[in-house]
């Protein structure tokens, strides 16, 4: 910790702003009953699913924010020196635990779920929970490279990316049947972010999925995280060969 | 034994310009004004040795860079060969590192965050360094580099020497058996430039690593390199001794004559077969001659002839005139 007081004001800033989200939570519930059938605690059970994930994965690739100024100075050259993966090397070439403050939050907000809603605890279901926080994590962690990786060719980040990263965990935080269908398929099929908290919730509230699909679907999760994360990776190692430096 | 061959590497890269200006930069969203190809390195070939310490020299932009970048797995050559250490560079680039050791002057291998030791304690988690190998490479280091007194800085407070030669002990800890370096003197002081050569010539001498080295200078390659090899414009020009080089090409010294006052400009006249009168400044005059047939007194008489010589001072020629004059094609090129 070189720097102490920055990292912990980082740390309160983000508890901030993570707090006025939460308030926004209570605020629409304060207005109505539920939200697709659901109540104020069930939908904190997907907040707070979500934001473990969503803050975990982040602090996971922190490395992936400094891949694009990385490459646009030629620094990205270290990286490829190292005998470690890029990828790994990458990722650890800075560490910073900015969302810690989101992390704190996020079991805040499931603790409180806990106490709002009736779940007959099993330990199928403590592993569902565990699971689909891990498959989180290892999507939002896919998701954060996919924003480096384009950088190999564009030089500069491109922020539309975040739509997915910022916008799939803010998704991942409402029951997915409350969208239409284009934001449902791609949020089921293409980037899995449904896996991480509505499907599992489904299974840790008993409640039959009011899309149709049938219980053992949830466990197609990690499966089509996998390959998510194998396309990723793919693509990371395209990025890796287009890899051009700079002049010295 | 070969530890690095290269036959044939190109590396190409796309150009595109843009139209300068507001109006240029946003036309160039929508289309490049012109796309080309550079051609950084235009398929070069050589082998080096074990335990060769090889100066690679060139004008900026020669491709020195590109092609040590190829050789280290940075960079994925357009077509040709290369084995460095009995591995293909680009395919193999995780288990190469661990057999090259690599120093680029200009950036650090460091953390900017941390103290030496710690970056260096980093390093020797990440190549899985033996306690015992790491304690004596950092020992032998701390000795002929001076590193305690700077040992627990940050990096970020180190001095450009002071870096340089902690970039050097961390490019050695896991006893590499090549090295490279770019530009490993760069900006650097007398003192601290003479450090780091002592310092590779020992290792060369103890543990027959072997060095490719680029440098602007010719003090490095003169003390370091017993061969070296000259690249401009992608191609390899030269490749021998430097001795030789100087000999057949670089034998030109430039005596500068400064007079009382405004020689006269008959002293143009001078200039014959190994003798040329290179530019006249008000009192200063700058005379080229053949070392091998003319001394510098001899220069300096006739030079009297014109005019009240109130100073002089002799240049040897130097590595980057004699490649001027190679690529301009006053000299034969080729070995």
């Amino acid at each position: 910790m070189a720097y102490r007081s920055s990292f912990l004001l980082q740390i309160f800033a983000n508890f901030l702003i993570n707090t006025a989200e939460v308030l926004a939570l209570f605020a629409m519930f304060y207005q109505f009953d539920s939200m697709g059938g659901w109540t104020l605690g069930e939908v904190a059970l997907l907040h707070g699913m979500s934001m473990i994930a969503f803050s975990l994965g982040d602090m996971l690739t922190i490395g992936m924010d400094y891949v694009a100024p990385q490459i646009r100075s030629g620094e990205f050259d270290r990286v490829l020196t190292r005998p470690l993966s890029s990828w790994m090397n990458a990722v650890t070439s800075e560490i910073n635990l900015r969302h810690l403050g989101q992390l704190i939050q996020g079991f805040l907000v499931l603790t409180f779920a806990f106490t709002q809603v009736n779940i007959d605890w099993s330990v199928t279901k403590v592993l569902m929970l565990i699971g689909a926080i891990l498959t989180g994590v290892a999507l939002f962690m896919a998701l954060f490279t996919v924003e480096a990786i384009f950088s190999f060719w564009t030089v500069n980040g491109v922020e539309a990316i975040n739509a997915f990263t910022y916008g799939g965990s803010d998704l991942a935080q409402f029951p997915m049947h409350v969208f239409g269908r284009t934001l449902r398929v791609l949020f089921i099929w293409i980037i899995p972010v449904a896996f991480v908290t509505y499907y599992p919730a489904l299974y840790l509230l008993d409640k039959p999925d009011p899309l149709g699909m049938p219980g053992w679907f949830v466990l197609l999760g990690p499966v089509i995280t996998a390959v998510f994360c194998g396309v990723v990776a793919w693509g990371w190692n395209q990025g890796i060969r287009h890899y051009r430096s700079t002049g010295s | 034994m070969t530890m690095i061959s290269v036959r044939d590497l190109r590396k190409t890269f796309p150009i595109k310009k843009h139209a300068g200006g507001f109006v240029g930069s946003l036309a160039s969203l929508f289309r490049s004004e012109y796309e080309g190809e550079f051609e950084a390195v235009k398929g070069i070939s050589f082998n080096i040795e074990r335990g060769e310490m090889v100066g690679y020299i060139g004008p900026n932009g020669a491709g020195k860079s590109t092609t040590i970048k190829m050789l280290t797995g940075i960079l994925v050559p357009t077509s040709g060969e290369a084995t460095v250490a009995g591995m293909v560079p680009w395919e193999t680039r995780k288990q190469l590192a661990l057999k090259i050791g690599v120093v680029f002057g200009q950036r650090t291998q460091l953390w900017w965050d941390l103290a030496l030791i710690e970056s260096l304690e980093l390093l020797k988690y990440m190549y899985r360094v033996p306690d015992d190998r790491f304690q004596h490479n950092l020992n032998t280091a701390t000795e002929l580099l001076g590193l305690e007194e700077f040992l627990r800085t940050p990096v970020r407070q180190l001095s450009l020497g002071q870096r340089m030669r902690g970039d050097l002990t961390a490019a050695l800890l896991h006893d590499p058996e090549i090295l490279y370096l770019d530009e490993p003197t760069i900006g650097l002081d007398i003192v601290a430039k003479a450090a780091i050569r002592d310092f590779l010539s020992e290792l060369n001498r103890a543990r027959q690593t072997t060095v490719l080295l680029t440098t602007h200078d010719l003090d490095d390659i003169e003390q370091l390199c017993p061969r070296i090899m000259v690249i401009d414009h992608g191609d390899v020009m030269y490749d021998g001794g430097l001795s030789d080089l100087k000999q057949r090409w670089g034998g030109r010294r430039q005596l500068i004559v400064d007079f009382a006052s405004e020689p006269d400009v008959a002293i143009s006249e001078l200039t014959n077969g190994n003798l040329e009168v290179i530019s006249i400044d008000g009192p200063r005059a700058t005379i080229a001659f053949d070392r091998d047939s003319l001394s510098a007194p001899e220069v300096l008489s006739r030079a009297g002839a014109y005019g009240d010589i109130r100073d002089m001072s002799l240049q040897e020629p130097d590595i980057e005139d004699v490649i001027k004059r190679m690529y301009a094609g006053k000299i034969p090129a080729g070995v």
